[in-house]
C-alpha cells in the first residue's frame, strides 16, 4: 500500500511527487510490468511500483542495467501486457542499442520508457539530454508540464503506444520528478489477471502475430516513419499542448516540462500575461506543424524556454522555416542567441531576465542593496564546504588505503573510476585518488586500456574502482576484456551491499529483490574467479591489511587482480542506528597539532564524526555524528582515539 | 614551490632531501607520525604535514647536519675531519669462543658477538638489527641471542633500520642497542642530541655499533638485478670482498657461488651515497668493518668510554678476540676513508649544499670552514 493507491476513488486529490504521479498514471492505465535501474532522479518510480506490486498484481524488478531493464519491459509488451521502464538520462544511452532495434521491430502491449533527466547535474556527473533520442530513434516524445500532467500523460502514453504499436518516451526532469503537487486521481481499473501470450506464428510481417524483428529493415523503417506521421497527426489536437495569452501576443513564449512552471511564474511576476502568449507543449516530438504554424503566425517574436540543449528551439525553427511562406519571418530568442544559458537548470529569474531584455522592462525582484548585502554575507559568512563521505563510510577507509598504497608504491599509480558515491574520491574526502571518471563500468574499461600501455613504456600501476551494483551493471564485460587481453590492472570492488548512492536498491549480489522475495545471489568473487582474475577479499575497516594487500596486488606484474572490499554502507539498513563502538579521544595522549600528528584525524582523515577543539588544541568525537565504525582508532598515530565495544 | 618561511618539518625535508635525491632510506623519519612510511626500500610522505619544525627534519642525516654540534655532544670536542673520526683504539678482532657459533657472520662476527655480550650483561635490553626477507632488508627489534644471530650478515641494500628504533621507543623501550651503517649512525647521533630541545627527551640508546660503508644499493634496483640471476629466496649470503677484488659474490642456499663486477652494481647505488662523507660510522660507540686481506677478521674502532668498557669486558669474558692491526692495513683504511670524504665534500660543495643559505635555507652539512678547506684541498697519496 502506498499513497498512490491509498485513495483509489476517482476524483480525489492527493499531494504527489512527480515520480509518484507517473506511477499513478501507469496504474490507472493498468500497467503489468515495471523495470528499471536505479539512478537519481528516477529511482522512486520502480520503488513506488514495488510497494503496490502485490495489491496491483504487478511484476517489478530492478534490472542489472538499463538495457536489460528495457528488454524486460519489451518482453511484456511483446506478450501484449503493458509495461513501463524507468531510468535516468544516461541510462537511455545504455539502453539505446536495444532501443534502436526495438523501434524498428515495433511493440504490442503499451510500453512507456520514462527518462528522468538531470539538468544542472544535481545528482549526476553529466547533463545528458535524452530528448534527442526521440528524434534519433524516431519515436514519440511526451513531456509533462505539471504534476497532474505527469499522471495523465503517462496514462495516455500507454494508449498512444498501443495505437502506434511503438514505444513512447516520457521525459521528466529533477524538478518535475522530485517536486510535489496536487494530482486529481482517475479510476484504477479492476485488474483481471491478464494472460500473457507471445504470438509468433502468424505472417512474418504481421505486427501482432508475426516475429518481432527490425527486418526487412527498409520496409520496417518505413512503417516506423508512418507511425511518426500518425503521432504528429494525433498531437495536433492533443490536450497536453495548451496556449494562454492574448490572441496576437507581442511575444510568443514556447516552452515545455518544468520550464512551463518557471515561465508562468515569470510572466506573472512581471505582469505581462496580457502581452506575452505562452504555448506549453506536451508532445515535443514530433511537433504538430499546424498547431505551431497557427501560433507562430500570431506574432513576430518568439522566445523558446527550455533546459540545456536547444532541442525545442531547433525543431521550432525548422518548422518555421518550412512554414515561412505562410507565417512570415520571425525573430527568435533563446539559447542560440545566448539570451538563455545552454547549460544548467532554468529558473524563473533566468526567464525574467530574458523577458526583460526582449520587452525592455525594468524589474528588480529584490532591492539592489539587499542583494549586495546578501551576496557579501554569503561570501564572507558561510564556511567553505566540500562534498564528503558520510561518517563511518567504508569508502573513506578504502580510499585511505588505496591512497597510501599508491604513495608507498611510488610509481605514480592512479585509479580509474565511474559513477557512485565513490566518484567523490576525485575530491579530498577520497584523498583525490580518482584520476578518470566516466560512465558506469568505465573505470574497469579505461583501466583495461591503460593496462596495455606497458609496451609503450608506461610503468605506472593501473587501478580501477567500481561499486557492487556497478560491477553487475557494466564492469563484467570490461573485466572479461582485461583478463582475455592480459591487461595488468588491479580492480577494487567497493562492495557496500547495495546500490547505496540511490538509496539501497537491491542488486544481483543480494539474496532478496525489490519485492522482498528471496532470490539467488550472484557472488562477485565467484564471477571474477570464473573470468580468470586473481581475487582477494578484505574488510576495508582493517586499513593496514587492506593497504598491504593493495600493494601486493600492485606488485604482481601479471594479469588482472580483483580486490573486493566488503563492508556495508554506513546508511544501509543493517548498519544505520547500529553503533559497534563508542569512540573517545584521550586528551592526555592526543598530540593535536604537534610533531607526531599534525591534526591527522581532522585534517587528513576528515571523518565528519571527528572535530577539532581549537581552544584545547585536541581532537574530539562528535557523538551525535559518529556512527562508531572504529576506523579512526587505527589511523591515530598516538592510539589516542579509543574504541569501546557497545553492548548490544 | 619555495616557501617564504623555511620549513623544518616535512615540506623542508621533502624539498631538501627526498626531492633532491639525497635520501638513503635510513628510516629515521619513519614511524614517528602518520606521514613518513617506507615500502620496498623507498621512503615516502603519504600526506602533507603542517608542523613547522619536526623530528623528521631534525633527525634526517641528509639535511642540516651540524658536525661541530654533534661532535661536541658525542665526543666533547669540535669536528676535526680526521679520516677515521674520533677514536680511542683501533684493532683487528673476531668473535671469541663464548659468543657461540655465529656461522652466518659477515666477517669475524665481531658485531654479533658484541651485541650478544651487551645484551647478556644488561648494557642493552634489546637491539635494533637488520634481518631480511628475500633481499628486502627488514629492521627488527630483537631481545634474544637467537634473534641476534639470525640477523647476522650484511644486507647491502640501504635499509630503513631506524624505523625499528622509532617503533621500539614508541613502545616505551630504552637502553636499545643499534647496529647501523654510517648514515644510520649519524641519524642516531642526531636523535641522541635532542635537536628540538624537548623537555621529555631521553637518549634511548644503550650502545651504538657502526658498520663501515662505502655505499649501499637501492633495493628497488637491486632486487630485479639479482632476481634475473637467482631467485632472491635462494640467496644465502652476499659479500663484497675488500679491494682490489672489485666484485660482489652471491652465495646460494645450495652452495652455488656467483660473482658480478662492481661496475654492474654501482649504477644501483642511491644518489645520496655520493655525498656521504663517513666511511667508518664516526658517531658510534664502536665501529666495525671487514679487515682487508683477512676476510674472517674485522677491523674494530673503539670511540667512546662506554664502547671501550664493553669491548674490554667482552674480551675478558671471551666474547671477543682482539689483536693489533697491521700498519699497512691502517694506512690503507685511512687513505680510503679520507678519499671518500674528499670526493663527497667536493661533490656537495659543487652542488652548493654545504654551509649554504646563511642559515636561512637549510643546507646538507654545516661544518667549520677551515676544516672543509683542509679536507677538500689536501692531496692524499697512497
Ligand atoms: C651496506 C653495507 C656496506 C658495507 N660496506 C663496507 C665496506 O665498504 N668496508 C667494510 O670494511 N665493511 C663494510 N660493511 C660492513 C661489513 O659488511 C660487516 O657488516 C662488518 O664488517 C661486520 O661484520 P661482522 O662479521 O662483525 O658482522 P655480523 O656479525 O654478521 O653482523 C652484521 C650486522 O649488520 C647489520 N646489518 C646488516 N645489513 C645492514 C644494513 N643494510 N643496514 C644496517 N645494518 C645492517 C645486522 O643487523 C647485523 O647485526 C658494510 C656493511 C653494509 C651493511
Ligand atoms: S586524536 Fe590522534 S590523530 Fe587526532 S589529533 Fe589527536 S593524536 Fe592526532
Ligand atoms: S609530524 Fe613531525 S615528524 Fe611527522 S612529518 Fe610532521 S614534522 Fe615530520
Ligand atoms: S635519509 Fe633517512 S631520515 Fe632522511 S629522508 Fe631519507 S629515510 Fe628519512
Ligand atoms: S655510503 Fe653513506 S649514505 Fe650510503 S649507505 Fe653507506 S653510510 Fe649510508
Amino acid at each position: 500500500m502506498s499513497h498512490v493507491t491509498v485513495d483509489t476513488s476517482e476524483g480525489s486529490t492527493v499531494l504527489l511527487m512527480g515520480n509518484e504521479a507517473i506511477v499513478r498514471g501507469a496504474l490507472e492505465a493498468g500497467v503489468n510490468v515495471a523495470s528499471g535501474y536505479p539512478g537519481t532522479p528516477s529511482s522512486e518510480i520502480v520503488e513506488t511500483f514495488s510497494k503496490v506490486a502485490s495489491e496491483r498484481r504487478l511484476y517489478v524488478e530492478w534490472s542489472v542495467n538499463e538495457k536489460v531493464a528495457l528488454e524486460v519491459a519489451a518482453a511484456a509488451s511483446f506478450a501484449r501486457l503493458r509495461s513501463l521502464c524507468a531510468m535516468k538520462q544516461n541510462g537511455v544511452n545504455v539502453a539505446s542499442d536495444f532501443l534502436l532495434h526495438l523501434v524498428g521491430s515495433g511493440t504490442r502491449g503499451g510500453i512507456v520508457l520514462v527518462s528522468c533527466d538531470d539538468p544542472g547535474a544535481l545528482s549526476s556527473v553529466n547533463e545528458g539530454e535524452s530528448r534527442y533520442f526521440a528524434r534519433l530513434m524516431e519515436m514519440p516524445l511526451l513531456e509533462p508540464g505539471d504534476f497532474q500532467e505527469a499522471k495523465d500523460m503517462t496514462k495516455w502514453a500507454f494508449d498512444l503506444s498501443e495505437e502506434l504499436k511503438q514505444i513512447v518516451m516520457l521525459r521528466s526532469v529533477t524538478r518535475m520528478s522530485h517536486a510535489s503537487g496536487n494530482v486529481t486521481f482517475g479510476a484504477l481499473p479492476d485488474q483481471p489477471a491478464k494472460k500473457a501470450e507471445f504470438k509468433f506464428d502468424g505472417f512474418i510481417l504481421d505486427p501482432d502475430e508475426g516475429v518481432v524483428i527490425s527486418a526487412p529493415v527498409e520496409w520496417k523503417h518505413q512503417q516506423q516513419q508512418e507511425k511518426v506521421k500518425k503521432a504528429r497527426e494525433m498531437f495536433e489536437t492533443s490536450p497536453f499542448n495548451t496556449y494562454s495569452g492574448p490572441e496576437r501576443p507581442e511575444l510568443l513564449l514556447i516552452t515545455s516540462s518544468a520550464c512551463n512552471l518557471y515561465s508562468r511564474e515569470a510572466l506573472k511576476l512581471l505582469g505581462v500575461e496580457d502581452r506575452v502568449g505562452l504555448l506549453k507543449l506536451g508532445t515535443t516530438w514530433p511537433l504538430p506543424p499546424k498547431l505551431l504554424g497557427k501560433h507562430l503566425a500570431s506574432t513576430d517574436k518568439v522566445l523558446i524556454v527550455e533546459e540545456v540543449i536547444p532541442f525545442l528551439e531547433e525543431n521550432v525553427k525548422i518548422l518555421a522555416a518550412e512554414l515561412a511562406s505562410e507565417i512570415g519571418t520571425k525573430t527568435f530568442y533563446g539559447k542560440n542567441d545566448g539570451l538563455i544559458p545552454m547549460t544548467g537548470e532554468m529558473n524563473p529569474d533566468l526567464v525574467i531576465e530574458a523577458l526583460k531584455s526582449i520587452l525592455n522592462l525594468d524589474y528588480r525582484a529584490v532591492p539592489q542593496e539587499y542583494e549586495q548585502t546578501a551576496q557579501l554575507s554569503a561570501f564572507t559568512g558561510a564556511p567553505p564546504r566540500d562534498q564528503v563521505f558520510c561518517p563511518g563510510c567504508p569508502h573513506r577507509a578504502s580510499f585511505f588505503s588505496i591512497h597510501n598504497a599508491i604513495e608507498l608504491d611510488g610509481r605514480k599509480g592512479f585509479v580509474c573510476g565511474d559513477i557512485g558515491c565513490y566518484s567523490m574520491a576525485i575530491r579530498p574526502t577520497g584523498f583525490g585518488v580518482l584520476k578518470t571518471l566516466h560512465a558506469m563500468g568505465s573505470g574497469a574499461g579505461v583501466a583495461s586500456g591503460f593496462g596495455q600501455l606497458g609496451r609503450f613504456g608506461m610503468d605506472q600501476p593501473v587501478l580501477a574502482v567500481c561499486g557492487d551494483s556497478t560491477f553487475y551493471h557494466a564492469v563484467i564485460p570490461a573485466l572479461v576484456n582485461a583478463v582475455h587481453n592480459r591487461a595488468n590492472i588491479t580492480l577494487v570492488v567497493l562492495d557496500n551491499s547495495g546500490t547505496a548512492m540511490t538509496g539501497f536498491q537491491p542488486h544481483p549480489g543480494l539474496d532478496h529483490n525489490v519485492l522482498g522475495e528471496e532470490v539467488p545471489a550472484v557472488d562477485i568473487a565467484k564471477v571474477c574467479r570464473g573470468i580468470g582474475a586473481r581475487v582477494e577479499i578484505r574488510d576495508p575497516f582493517d586499513v593496514e591489511e587492506t593497504r598491504r594487500t593493495i600493494n601486493e596486488l600492485m606488485d604482481d606484474p601479471e594479469g588482472v587482480k580483483v580486490l573486493i572490499l566488503r563492508q556495508a554502507c554506513a546508511l544501509s539498513p543493517q548498519r544505520k542506528y547500529v553503533k559497534n563502538y563508542s569512540m573517545k579521544v584521550d586528551e592526555e595522549l592526543c598530540l593535536g597539532e604537534e610533531c607526531g600528528c599534525g591534526r591527522f584525524c581532522t585534517r587528513i582523515f576528515r571523518c565528519p564524526g571527528l572535530i577539532w577543539n581549537k581552544d584545547k588544541g585536541k581532537a574530539l568525537i562528535d557523538e551525535v555524528i559518529c556512527v562508531g565504525c572504529g576506523v579512526c582508532a587505527d589511523i591515530c598515530p598516538q592510539k589516542a582515539i579509543r574504541r569501546e565495544e557497545v553492548a548490544s | 614551490m619555495e616557501e617564504s618561511v623555511v620549513n623544518r618539518g616535512q615540506s623542508g625535508l621533502r624539498a631538501k632531501v627526498l626531492d633532491a635525491g639525497l635520501c638513503t632510506g635510513c628510516g629515521a623519519c619513519i614511524d614517528i607520525c602518520p606521514y613518513f612510511r617506507t615500502y620496498r626500500g623507498k621512503t615516502s610522505a603519504l600526506f602533507p604535514c603542517i608542523v613547522e619544525e619536526g623530528r623528521c627534519f631534525a633527525w634526517c642525516p641528509k639535511v642540516e647536519v651540524n658536525l661541530d654540534e654533534l661532535s661536541n655532544r658525542i665526543f666533547g670536542g669540535p669536528y676535526d675531519g680526521l679520516p677515521l673520526g674520533s677514536l680511542k683504539s683501533l684493532k683487528a678482532s673476531k668473535a671469541g669462543p663464548e659468543a657461540g657459533s655465529i656461522s652466518d657472520a659477515q666477517a669475524g662476527g665481531t658485531v654479533s658477538a658484541l651485541v650478544t655480550f651487551a645484551l647478556k650483561q644488561g648494557y642493552i635490553k634489546g637491539a635494533v638489527l637488520t634481518d631480511r626477507e628475500g633481499l628486502l632488508p627488514l629492521p627488527r627489534y630483537v631481545d634474544s641471542v637467537d634473534d641476534i644471530l639470525r640477523c647476522a650478515s650484511s644486507k647491502y641494500t640501504a635499509a630503513p633500520t631506524l624505523s625499528a628504533v622509532n617503533r621500539a621507543v614508541a613502545e616505551g623501550r630504552r637502553d636499545i642497542g643499534l647496529v647501523g651503517t654510517p648514515c644510520q649512525v649519524l641519524a642516531s647521533a642526531l636523535m641522541r642530541s635532542n635537536q628540538l630541545q624537548r623537555d621529555d627527551f631521553v637518549d634511548p640508546f644503550g650502545l651504538v655499533v657502526g658498520l663501515f660503508c662505502t655505499w649501499a644499493v637501492d633495493y628497488r634496483l637491486f632486487e630485479p638485478f639479482i632476481a634475473a640471476r637467482i631467485s632472491p629466496e635462494r640467496v644465502k649470503k652476499i659479500d663484497i670482498p675488500p679491494p682490489p677484488a672489485e666484485i660482489m659474490e652471491i652465495f646460494g642456499e645450495d652452495g652455488t657461488r656467483m660473482e658480478c663486477s662492481l661496475e654492474e652494481i654501482r649504477p644501483l647505488v642511491p644518489e645520496g651515497c655520493a655525498y656521504c662523507i663517513d666511511m667508518t660510522s664516526e658517531f658510534s660507540d664502536i665501529s666495525v668493518g671487514v679487515m682487508e686481506g683477512r676476510p674472517e677478521m674485522n677491523t674494530l674502532i673503539v670511540r667512546t668510554d662506554r664502547g671501550e668498557r664493553i669491548v674490554d669486558e667482552a674480551v675478558s669474558a671471551g666474547f671477543l678476540e682482539i689483536s693489533d692491526m697491521p700498519p699497512d692495513n691502517l694506512e690503507h683504511l685511512t687513505w680510503a676513508a679520507g678519499n671518500k670524504k674528499k670526493r663527497a665534500l667536493l661533490r656537495a660543495r659543487e652542488r652548493g649544499i654545504i654551509n649554504s643559505g646563511g642559515g636561512k635555507e637549510p643546507s646538507y652539512l654545516l661544518m667549520n670552514a677551515e676544516v672543509l678547506t683542509r679536507l677538500t684541498e689536501e692531496e692524499r697519496g697512497r
